[in-house]
């Protein structure tokens, strides 16, 4: 567990996974005492390929993400070890986590009206991310801005790099969010429930959009949803998580075909099938 | 665009005209016939009469009004004559009492006031919006209560006990400061700086407790906004993610309440003025009411009301410069 | 990659849910919660305190053998000019608080009056400003369109008016009467859209909500709609509103009486009181300080009250 200085947090360690956590978890305090919303998860994610975590509201899995980016809310303590390329995240300053957010981690939320400033244009947003880790002239940044407009698909982007928040619709919305967050070329990305305030179609856009970008930038992804369904579009491994616990792991296949825990099977019972019976349901999710 | 600014101003005219129409009402059936206060002492029913001639008085309730209305236009004469008084556009009245338009009267003592406001304003502006980021930024913390308890208090005391308790404890107990007097600026400029002192610290506690309190209120909010985490997540420096992200949506609203106080402000502190003996607008007003002289008052509701019209207006225009959202959607 | 539709998801986050759209906090858990703040303890404290102190005025006064209007010349000192006997304003076992310079009425006796007035003129302003805010602010919430126009209309003409001017030009020139039902219904008129605008806010929230669709969809008429759905989920808000009006009327009655066109002498009423103490106050500064404290007292301990009551209130709706 080395802290190196920051600069070196760029260099990868020679043959090391791009992320690797171990027996992460979360503590909150409460009135009743403290509380672990994430108990003991442990996983890892290479380059280029995408880690699906499934789980219920409350299962953890934001909060796992937000353990990752050092951005726990204000009284969150995290243990364990989380690695990003070989050198550990946790007890990390908030001065040198800055130097990892966006840069070499960058993250996209669920709603990307709210997780836009509605007072500035998204050609600033996004420069003053730009700037903020490469520095240059705001004419480059802005250069670098339109491009990342345009990869992801936005129409008319050397005007539209002026509009507002409001302006846009809710998928263009989470493309610019997408921009935002790949104009660094951050080496993983992890995505929380990035479809889930948008229209079944727009959602088929994004997934779409997300795994052409993997593609073509062998950006690792963490791809954080309750949706079964779109787990298994997206992801190689599955994570699933229940009451801040991992209960299952392992690749798409092995879930979806041969789910071993209860609670697993459980919620593939959930989804309803074309050749299921009309008058049964098998069990609820709970 | 300029057609929402068209249909704004066009319903700033009609509220002011209605407030015009309310007020001349109310005053006309409620207020002492000024004839006999003119007429005075050695009175007869014939003189009374003349006098109400001449005011126009006895002219039906619309005329009246009518008259009134374009007097503020185009100026008026009462009466005919060699008795005949001009009071020029525009003629928000004319004192019978006091023998002066009051136009004028509001005129000479606007500075007082504005000097009042803009002091007051500038000191308010400043422990609000500071002291309410302050609370904010350290939320829970010494520092956040102790703000908070202050502005509770500033809140809860009445703006004319803090002025005697202010007076009493600077000028009669410490003697740090002289009693307030009447000067101009040119005259002593330390002298006038003392008077206003305390009435720019009375009026601003009160200002700055309210103040402070909402921006924080503000500030919380925004800082627990989603795209405050999304700010952070791309890795921002802190001061600059406070800075730029947290203090537009934050302070907009306070600009717009801030229009409308001033506003109010600067058609006259009442209490404030009457307590220091500030010769401000706010004081011929308590003084004009309690002469009962009705032209007065009337001329100043219709000048706050006026002043109060005009700033939401302004105030709603710039909303609409400030916050991205309300402007026109194109695309 | 087939595209499979998300209503299979396992357990959908509630999108969109309202501040207000969910259940009415419980009111025993909100007490419990409150209780737990000194702040909270010490203002209700006082407000039982002053209240008592107002229903039990005359009480007090034949406990201490002084009304509010008995003068008592033994206990001011009519050679220096009318100043209290003893230190700080005249205090003694005779008067506990002391006596006005220049007829030498006990204090304390008139506090406790005066409460009885301020209060009774606050709490009459609320109920009636609260009662008509929220039907005023329901009505142009609920139902919208024509309604909606022609009451925004009035509330935004009221609150254009420079009020303070005009109740007390409005005050000056009505004749004595009965100065607190003027002063009440003076109140009331320029105070009832504060509580509307808020009202109609939230009810225009609530109109959209899941559950008035669910009631307007069985067919339910609307009247019953109002009461049964949106109402109850005010609950919160009207009493914090209610709560903050309290202090505000008793400020800006004291302010009008301060005037001289509020609660007229010989009544006493703590603004007039401190208005009377004005020409006193660089000898007998007890004169504006006690009924000022008084005042400041219970207006911090209102606002107070209301300040936790909407910080539980918000929270417990955030929570459910």
């Amino acid at each position: 567990m080395s802290l190196a200085s920051p600069r070196t947090i760029s260099i990868p360690v020679p043959g090391s996974t791009l992320l690797e956590v171990e027996h992460l978890t979360v503590t909150f305090p409460t009135s009743a005492g403290p509380v672990d919303v994430v108990k003991d998860a442990s996983f890892r994610v290479e380059s280029g390929d995408t880690l699906g975590i499934v789980g219920e509201s409350g299962s953890g899995k934001s909060m796992t993400s937000l353990a990752i980016m050092g951005l726990l809310p204000r009284g969150g303590t995290a243990t364990g070890s989380i690695r990003l390329n070989g050198h550990e995240l946790l007890g990390r300053t908030d001065r040198e986590m800055r130097r990892v957010r966006g840069d070499k981690v960058a993250m996209v939320f669920q709603d990307p009206l709210s997780s836009l400033n509605p007072y500035y244009t998204v050609g600033l947003q996004i420069e003053e991310a730009y700037r903020a880790h490469n520095g240059g002239s705001r004419r480059n940044a802005r250069t670098v801005t339109i491009e990342a407009l345009e990869r992801v698909r936005i129409a008319d982007a050397a005007r539209r790099v002026d509009h507002y928040p409001h302006q846009f619709s809710g998928g263009m919305r989470q493309r610019i969010m997408i921009a935002m967050a790949l104009c660094l070329e951050p080496d993983l990305l992890i995505a929380d429930e990035p479809t889930t305030a948008l229209d079944v179609t727009v959602q088929a856009q994004i997934l779409d959009l997300l795994a052409e970008l993997q593609r073509e930038t062998g950006t690792g992804m963490i791809f954080i949803t309750h949706d079964l369904a779109v787990v298994s579009q997206v992801a190689q491994d599955v994570l699933v998580m229940k009451d801040g616990a991992q209960v299952e792991s392992g690749t798409a296949e092995e879930i979806f075909s041969n789910p071993r825990a209860a609670y697993t099977r459980a919620l593939l019972d959930a989804l309803p099938r074309i050749d299921d019976p009309f008058d049964e349901l098998k069990g609820a999710a709970r | 665009m300029t057609l929402t600014i068209l249909r704004r101003v066009l319903a700033a005219v009609g509220v002011l005209l209605l407030i015009s129409l309310f007020t001349f009402l109310i005053f006309f059936w409620l207020s002492p016939d000024p004839a006999v206060q003119i007429c005075g002492k050695t009175c007869t029913p014939e003189r009374i009469d003349q006098i109400r001639t001449q005011l126009g008085l006895n002219l039906p309730f619309w005329e009246q009004y009518w008259q009134f209305l374009s007097g503020i236009f185009t100026g008026r004469t009462y009466g005919e004559g060699a008795a005949a008084i001009d009071c020029a556009a525009p003629c928000l009245g004319f004192s019978f009492q006091t023998n002066e338009s009051v136009t004028d009267m509001i005129v000479a003592r606007m500075p007082v006031s504005v000097t009042l406001a803009i002091g007051a304003a500038l000191l308010w502006l400043l422990a609000g919006i500071g002291g309410g980021l302050l609370s904010a930024v350290k939320q829970g913390t010494g520092w956040d209560r102790g703000v908070m308890m202050t502005a509770l208090a500033g809140i809860s005391l009445p703006n004319y006990f803090v002025a005697l308790l202010l007076q009493y404890l600077l000028v009669v107990q410490l003697r740090w400061l002289p009693f307030p007097q009447s000067v101009t600026f040119a005259e002593d400029p330390l002298l006038w700086f003392q008077s206003y002192l305390m009435p720019w610290l009375v009026l601003a506690f009160g200002y700055a407790a309210m103040y402070s309190r909402i921006v924080r209120t503000n500030v919380i909010d925004t800082l627990g906004q989603n795209f405050m985490r999304t700010a952070r997540a791309k890795g921002l420096d802190g001061p600059i993610v406070l800075r730029r992200h947290a203090l537009r949506p934050s302070l907009t609203p306070v600009v717009t309440l801030f229009g409308m106080d001033f506003a109010g402000l600067l058609g006259g502190a009442l209490i404030t003025e009457t307590v220091f003996g500030l010769n401000g607008v706010g004081k011929l007003t308590a003084d004009s009411i309690a002469k009962n002289d009705q032209p007065v008052i009337m001329g100043v509701t219709l000048l706050a009301a006026a002043l109060v019209v005009v700033a939401n207006m302004l105030v709603d225009v710039a909303y609409t410069y400030l916050d991205p959202r309300v402007r026109v959607k194109s695309a | 990659m087939s595209t499979v539709p998300s209503e299979l998801a396992v357990e959908t986050e509630p999108k969109g849910v309202l501040p207000t759209g969910s259940a009415p906090t419980p009111a025993r858990r909100v007490i419990t919660t409150l209780r737990k703040s000194p702040a909270v303890v010490v203002s209700v404290c006082i407000i039982v305190f002053i209240v008592l102190l107002a229903v039990f005025a005359p009480v007090l006064s034949a406990i201490t053998g002084w009304g509010p209007y008995d003068y008592d010349p033994s206990a001011i000192d009519s050679d220096l000019g009318g100043i209290p006997i003893g230190p700080l304003g005249g205090i003694s076992a005779e008067h506990w608080l002391g006596v006005e310079p220049g007829n030498g009425r006990d204090i304390l006796v008139r506090v406790a009056y005066g409460a009885r007035v301020s209060l009774m003129i606050a709490v009459s302003a609320t109920l009636i400003t609260t009662t008509f805010g929220v039907i005023m602010g329901m009505i142009a919430g609920f139902f919208g369109g024509l309604a909606d126009q022609v009451i925004s209309r009035v509330m935004d003409f009221l609150m254009a008016f420079p009020s303070l001017i005009f109740m007390i030009a409005l005050l000056s020139a009505l004749p004595a009467g009965n100065r607190p039902a003027l002063l009440v219904l003076v109140l009331s008129i320029f105070g009832w859209p504060y509580t509307a605008r808020v009202i109609r806010g939230q009810t225009m929230s609530l109109r959209n909500s899941e559950f008035v669709e669910a009631a307007r969809a069985s067919g339910a008429r609307p009247l019953k709609i109002a009461f049964r759905e949106v109402l109850p989920n005010l609950r919160g808000t009207i009493i914090v509103l209610a709560t903050l009006a309290v202090p505000s009327y008793i400020g800006t009655e004291a302010g009008l009486s301060f005037l001289g066109v509020g609660v007229m002498p010989p009544t006493p009423s703590w603004g007039q009181m401190i208005s009377t103490a004005v020409g006193w106050y660089a000898v007998d500064p007890m004169f504006f300080l006690i009924p000022g404290t008084f005042l400041f007292l219970t207006v911090f301990s209102f606002t107070v009250l209301g300040d936790n009551l909407r910080r539980v209130l918000d929270a417990g709706d955030a929570a459910s």
